[in-house]
């Protein structure tokens, strides 16, 4: 019955035993970035609709007493420069499926409903500082531009070439912000400035700095899932 | 239990369907273990950014993307299947006869058989972990969605100690790998050992 020569010391129970640890081994060993980005493939869908479920545009995220604004934890992250803009030259463009498309200055975008939150600011790295982002509402941007029914998704464009891209229900939930100030003053300009996304709902990669187009699509284009997504980041960074 | 002769007590043997839960439980640990650390070289939770991070061989993932995809995957199965173990402790009434009891504490106060203390050490020991496990989950969660659990992130009063906790999981863990394999050996030989792997 045993063909296969085995050292006499090991059994045929053993050597399965040990058959099986290499080949864990072998599996972890070799965890190419290839096979790393499969095992994400595999639960993003499921994570992806886990987040989904949990996003409701009725449900606030409380927010915190001023007391606990901690300035100092909000650290810098920025993938490359911190562009210089001119507030006279600078305008924000919404296009894309809605039903007026328009460019805005920075005066004509002051007489927005101007509102603030305190929220907790996750990074993806681990970090996380309560602050106090002031602005407007996305959703009352939305309003005034009327995404047409085949809007599923927002693109966003930055200054400094980065982009971002958001399912419809968590740019209009009512607590996302196109931010103009933090903790009560103007946003600098290495915080984002003029305008910047900020939202309790979603990781600190979706939040772009220096929002220059807002753009209502009914798909996400090829590559342009975000700067971050596209090198492995999850798509919906929801929190 | 069979009634052999006291010479030779019975062969310990654990179903299958067990068997296959704790190796599952064992791989998907050291998967979060591994992961979990890649995530927390992002930014330690000790010292911040400048602090101590895990040489890159007991991580997982290649960088942080990779080492939350990883995360955010097999947390599924090391969740569920501790759901499923759960579950069926419930259903086939094994929580009353393998898990530390009264009698078990007895023992540990009173007892003079050594091998009785060791075997009640064994499973206080294998017991105590799966508070631990299932705090691991609960603090996992309220890290990964903050904001949608308010209400159990705030358990955790703050995001230092939130991450704090989660992270002491991971030295317990390691701890518990140990301690539980040498105290099985001592409770049981290596025989006890065997019949949780063989198949």
């Amino acid at each position: 019955m045993n063909h296969l020569k085995l050292p006499p010391h090991l059994n045929r129970r053993q050597v399965i035993q040990l058959l099986g640890m290499s080949g864990m081994g072998y599996l972890l060993g070799s965890c190419s970035d290839e096979f790393t980005a499969r095992v994400g493939e595999l639960s993003e869908p499921l994570n992806q609709s886990f987040g989904e479920l949990l996003v409701k545009p009725q449900k606030l995220i409380p927010e915190f007493p001023k007391s606990a604004i901690d300035p100092k934890a909000l650290l810098l992250n920025t993938y490359d420069i911190t562009p210089k803009i001119d507030p006279d030259e600078y305008r924000l463009t919404i296009d894309g499926e809605v039903k007026f498309p328009m460019q805005l200055n920075l005066k004509a975008l002051t007489q927005l409903p101007q509102t603030s939150i305190i929220m907790q600011h996750v990074c993806v790295e681990g970090w996380a500082a309560i602050v106090q982002w002031g602005g407007f509402r996305l959703r009352d941007l939305a309003t005034m531009v009327q995404p047409k029914a085949s809007a599923r998704y927002v693109l966003f464009e930055s200054a400094d070439k980065y982009t971002e891209s958001w399912d419809l229900a968590s740019a209009l939930h009512p607590q996302t912000l196109l931010a103009n100030r933090l903790n009560g003053q103007p946003l600098p300009a290495e915080n984002g400035a003029p305008l910047r996304l900020a939202t309790p709902i979603k990781l600190g990669y979706k939040l772009s700095k220096w929002v220059t187009k807002v753009t209502f699509a009914s798909q996400i284009p090829k590559g342009g899932k975000g700067y971050w997504e596209e090198q492995g980041y999850e798509w919906f960074g929801g929190i | 239990m069979n009634k052999q002769p006291r010479k030779s007590p019975p062969v310990p043997s654990q179903p299958n369907f067990v068997k296959i839960l704790h190796c599952l439980i064992i791989i998907s640990l050291f998967i979060m273990i591994g992961s979990g650390l890649q995530i927390y070289n992002a930014t330690p939770v000790f010292g911040g950014k400048s602090g101590w991070s895990f040489p890159q061989w007991v991580t997982l993932g290649g960088w942080l993307a990779g080492g939350r995809s990883w995360h955010f995957t097999t947390m599924w199965v090391f969740a569920l299947t501790l759901l499923i173990y759960g579950i069926y402790i419930l259903l086939t009434q094994r929580w009353k006869r393998k898990f530390f009891s009264e009698q078990d504490l007895k023992a540990l106060q009173v007892g003079k058989n050594p091998k009785r203390r060791i075997y009640s050490w064994h499973r206080l020991i294998y017991t105590g972990i799966i508070p631990v496990l299932i705090l691991a989950i609960f603090s996992g969660l309220a890290m990964y969605k903050p904001a949608q659990f308010h209400w159990l992130s705030g358990l955790f009063i703050n995001w230092q100690t939130l991450r704090t906790i989660h992270f002491l999981t991971v030295p317990i863990s390691l701890l518990f790998v140990l301690v539980h394999t040498i105290m099985g050996i001592r409770a049981g030989g290596l025989r006890l050992t065997r019949s949780m792997f063989q198949p």
